[in-house]
């Protein structure tokens, strides 16, 4: 099975596309202007931080971006299309020739371009009788599509492909809310013959029921001794089928022609000055590789959020790997929601000796365990004087013996033994409290355990 | 140019054309784009910009900003709960 | 008074000779002026207060919401806008036979063509002593109604002038430029109408607007351009060559062979580009509405468009929809956009050993209506043959009166390189200080 995608993610600007229209509004036709309606005398001008952003999707796609850019006209008639032709780009990208790896397997990237969406199309009526009802706030909103060779190998692929790529996607250009929902594709698929192509499938689970949908339908067909067509279809959500597409009954010949009204763009320029920013995936494999760690365990972190594998590889630099993880997605992913917000440090630094301490065995898993509780909870103030505030001199000291019950058992002979409490208590309260306080406190539990 | 050719093109501007006006298309296109030929022979010198003067790297800062009334735009239109009605798909 | 207008003196002129596809019913006082003063604005360039029809009926009852650039700034300068000039629709002919609102009449010979596209522009100047005109060329559409009507035309580099609230005819050509009696009006509206406008991209890009600084001393004048003249407009323009002379402007014959293909690519890139901009009239948004919205989208929208389409504006569509089709796309398209940049090339060279280039604007003088009526859509098309070529390269062009045949005027066209309409100033002063333009004779 082959399948390739094209996918329309929304660009997260504030503006739209071409015009100052914002591109959040509830209330229908409350966001449009003389541009985005495409009214007589209106004018395009580009957003230069959707073209900015269409640049750095291009380059984290590794693909070719070329020095220069510009745009195109698409004709075709539709309720939704306020010009009848869209502004797209077609025979010029922001990026050719790159790839997407998806479980260890390399997707090819045909291009990526940025182009307006049209309006939303609510159908009112009975099926195939549909009157339209346009809602023009869409018009205009910023895209980039991002076609696939057809390299994927079944629904499933499909799907974990696109939900990583917005996971990415997420990171490169700002949290776009409901994208999983949001994210509109046309997907090819051909079984063994004719390609098929499902038009308009939108968010993350129609697109693999749909691509099952119609897997089964082809192989059914073929299976039959039925040859399966060149033809578009449509995703029907509702009733979860495909079905062929008769609205467009003639074939449009788009007639592209070059946009005269903006000029041309220079994205090499832009490529070149942009940073670079590690995405969470391929993150999760240097991680993996970096450190000899579980890939899938990686991935969690990633997911979890960047802060968290800030924390992971702050912790495996200090300690066994495998203890920075157990405890990175034990108590510290526990605590997660509440450490977040104040995760710089000093709380990070506090984090990491916490751990150090634990795996040093200066202090008891449940010691640390507290204390991470201590500081998430916010009863420890950020600079982790916390950790032997009072109440927590006892704890140190009990800890501490939980773990070296010989002390007990050697002090009814050697009362020196305490020493060596106390002298943990002085390292890890590092002058915190006085030797005559700690001697007394420690001489009080051991006498209490007695 | 025949009469199919036309029609085939009209149908793609959305322009329904009677007979006659077919036949009068069909003779006029024919004149023009013999004409146009004489293209053929010009050396094409592999330029193909989009506009006579270079136009470059015009932007616009990503602003929101608002300068025609939403609500006059929608009185403009023929709307239903404002949403635009429009034709039926099929 | 002198100058002075009324609402009756715009319809009687109207009247005779339809310049105003729509004008005002009430008029400000300009007893005051200057400073203010009275001008109009072809019916594609949108304004406030006014419908913007195009000479389009797909465009009735299209009020828009915002004032284009050009209306801003000339109201800003105490402009009062008194109507919007009659045109051929979208801009698609040659002698303002293809309005949707009635023939506009040359105010010279009511028998005869006041030229196109921006024929009520050229006609309305003609008519009214100290108009000025907001006109849009494409491909000639400034230069032929100001030579036919004996009155100047200019249009200045693309990209000088924000074409913001202009109705699309071909975005890569259209040029919004003026129509005037005198040529200190040219000096006093460019400035006022030029400069770089956030809402047009294509204006960003221009270097500063210069007055004065240059004085033109030769230009040249292509034997191609020579051919197919009408001997009386031969005869004035060669003894306009030699006034020029006087005035101390030599002129050199040249040859520039890409003339030949300037008209071909024009049309094909007018028309590709015109056939996507006129996609959007549907009958939806703006505009005529359709009878029965409850039919299909293809059905709703041929029926719009094929009932309020003029002929002109089927044929370009056609033609303009087939040059961009798969298939043809390379040969005509993508082939017209590489001859416009072989004919700034050559012209370039030309300018470089010349000020500027010197050519008749029509072949002939203004034609009769019934001369028209037996013209084939070609034939009209080649009339464009001189002003098309400075119009397809963006170069700024002023049409001049030069001379007079039967009482009717002669115009001839000078070109300059992009962005030195200083040039044009130049010529423009030096000549109507020594030539005297005649305007008809107008009753009331």
């Amino acid at each position: 099975m082959k399948i390739g995608l094209e996918v329309h993610v929304q660009l997260p600007t504030k503006s739209k596309l071409f015009c100052s229209c914002s591109t959040s509004a509830e209330e229908p036709n409350s966001s449009i202007c003389p541009t985005c309606l495409g009214f007589p005398g209106s004018r395009p001008s580009l957003n230069r931080r959707a073209l900015e952003m269409g640049v750095e999707i291009a380059r984290f796609l590794d693909c070719k971006i070329p020095e220069e850019v510009w745009f195109s006209r698409k004709t075709y008639f539709y309720p939704d299309l306020p010009k009848c032709f869209q502004i797209t780009q077609y025979d010029s990208a922001l990026g050719t020739d790159g790839t997407f790896i998806v479980n260890e397997r390399t997707i090819g990237i045909w291009r990526a371009h940025l182009e307006e969406d049209p309006g939303r199309i609510k159908r009112v009526g009975k099926a195939g009788e549909e009157v339209s009802l346009i809602d023009y706030n869409r018009s205009g909103i910023p895209l980039v599509e991002i076609v696939t060779a057809p390299d994927l190998t079944s629904p499933e692929e499909a799907r974990i492909f696109l939900q990583e790529l917005l996971v990415e996607l997420r990171h490169i250009i700002g949290t776009m809310a409901g994208d999983e929902q949001s994210v509109r594709v046309d997907a090819n698929i051909s079984m063994d013959g004719e390609r098929v192509e499902v038009k308009n499938i939108q968010g993350l689970r129609n697109l693999e029921k749909a691509l099952k949908f119609e897997a089964s339908r082809q192989s059914k067909m073929v299976e039959a001794g039925m040859k399966v067509v060149r033809e578009t279809r449509r995703y029907d959500e509702v009733r979860k089928v495909t079905m062929s597409s008769r609205e467009k009954e003639t074939e449009e010949d788009y007639g592209y022609i070059g946009e005269p009204d903006l000029g041309t763009f220079s994205v090499g320029v832009i490529a070149r000055s942009l940073g670079t920013t590690e995405t969470p995936l391929r993150r999760a494999h240097r991680m993996a590789g970096h450190y000899a760690v579980d890939f899938g365990k990686m991935r969690q972190i990633v997911l979890t959020s960047m802060p968290l594998a800030d924390m992971f590889e702050l912790l495996a630099q200090k300690v066994d790997p495998e203890i920075a993880l157990a405890w990175t997605l034990g108590p510290i992913s526990a605590n997660w929601s509440a450490l977040l917000p104040r995760i710089d440090d000093p709380v990070s630094t506090a984090l990491v000796s916490i751990i150090v301490q634990t795996a040093n065995r200066e202090i008891t898993d449940s010691e640390a365990r507290r204390r991470i509780d201590a500081i998430a909870s916010g009863e420890c103030p950020a600079d982790l004087s916390c950790v032997v505030e009072d109440g927590m001199l006892d704890s140190i000291i009990a800890a501490f013996i939980d773990e070296h019950p010989q002390v007990l058992r050697d002090y009814s002979t050697n009362p020196r033994s305490a020493n060596s409490v106390i002298g943990h208590v002085m390292k890890v309260a590092k002058g915190k409290y006085n030797s005559q306080e700690v001697v007394e406190a420690v001489k009080k539990e051991i006498e209490k355990r007695k | 140019m025949d009469l199919e050719e036309v029609k085939s093109v009209a149908r793609n501007a959305r322009l329904e054309l009677t007979e006659e006006e077919l036949r009068e298309f069909a003779k006029d296109l024919e004149d023009v784009l013999s004409y146009f030929s004489v293209l053929d022979k010009a050396p094409d010198i592999g330029k193909h910009d989009f506009n006579p003067v270079p136009v470059a790297n015009v932007l616009r800062d990503d602003e929101v900003c608002r300068d025609v009334d939403a609500g006059l735009l929608r009185d403009s239109m023929d709307t239903y709960q404002d949403m635009v009605r429009g034709p039926k798909l099929t | 008074m002198k100058g002075h207008i009324s609402t009756e003196k715009l319809a009687a002129l109207n009247e005779k000779y339809l310049p105003f596809a729509e004008f005002a019913q009430e008029l400000e006082d300009l007893t005051d002026y200057p400073p203010k003063f009275h001008f109009s604005a072809k019916d594609n360039i949108c304004a406030t207060g006014f419908q913007a029809r195009a000479g389009s009926r797909i465009l009735e009852g299209y009020r828009p919401p915002f004032d284009a650039t050009v209306v801003r700034k000339m109201r800003e300068a105490n402009g009062i806008l008194i109507g919007k000039t009659n045109m051929d629709e979208f801009g698609f002919g040659t002698f303002c036979t293809n309005s949707a609102f009635g023939i506009p009449r040359n105010p010279h010979d009511v028998e005869r063509s006041c030229g196109g596209s921006s024929g009520g522009a050229a006609a309305i100047t003609a008519l009214l002593d100290k108009h000025v005109a907001l006109a849009e060329s494409t491909g000639g559409s400034i230069s032929c109604p100001a030579s036919f009507c004996g009155v100047i035309g200019l249009t200045p580099t693309y990209g000088r002038v924000s074409r913001y609230g202009l109705i699309d005819y071909a975005n890569s050509l259209d040029k919004i430029g003026l129509i005037a009696r005198t040529s200190d009006d040219l000096k006093r509206f460019l400035p006022i109408i030029s400069g770089p406008d956030k809402k047009d991209p294509t204006s960003i890009v221009q270097p500063q607007l210069q007055l004065g600084g240059f004085k033109v001393k030769s230009v040249a004048v292509p034997e191609e351009a020579m051919q197919n003249l009408d001997p009386a407009v031969r005869t004035a323009f060669e003894a306009a060559l030699e006034k020029l002379r006087e005035m101390g402007i030599e002129s050199h014959r040249v040859s520039m062979p890409s003339l030949g293909f300037a008209l071909a690519a024009y049309y094909v890139l007018a028309t590709s580009e015109a056939s996507t901009n006129l996609a959007r009239y549907k009958g939806m948004l703006f505009g005529v509405r359709g009878g029965h919205i409850d039919q299909s989208f293809n059905d709703y929208f041929s029926e719009v468009r094929s009932a309020n389409f003029g002929k002109e504006a089927k044929r370009r569509v056609l033609l303009g929809t087939y040059t961009r089709m798969v298939g043809f796309r390379d040969r005509y398209y993508l082939k017209a956009l590489a001859v416009r940049q072989l004919v700034i090339k050559e012209y370039n060279g030309l300018m470089e050993h010349n000020d500027a280039i010197l050519t008749p604007t029509m072949p002939f003088i203004a034609p009769r209506f019934s001369e028209i009526a037996r013209m084939k859509p070609l034939e009209v098309y080649q009339a464009d043959f001189l002003t098309v070529p400075p119009n397809l390269t963006g170069m700024p062009h002023l049409s001049l009166p030069c001379g007079y045949h039967d009482r009717m005027p002669i115009g001839m066209q000078l070109v300059a390189p992009h962005w030195e309409e200083r040039r044009l100033l130049d010529v423009a002063g030096r000549w109507c200080s020594g030539f005297d333009i005649r305007f008809p004779e107008v009753s009331g």
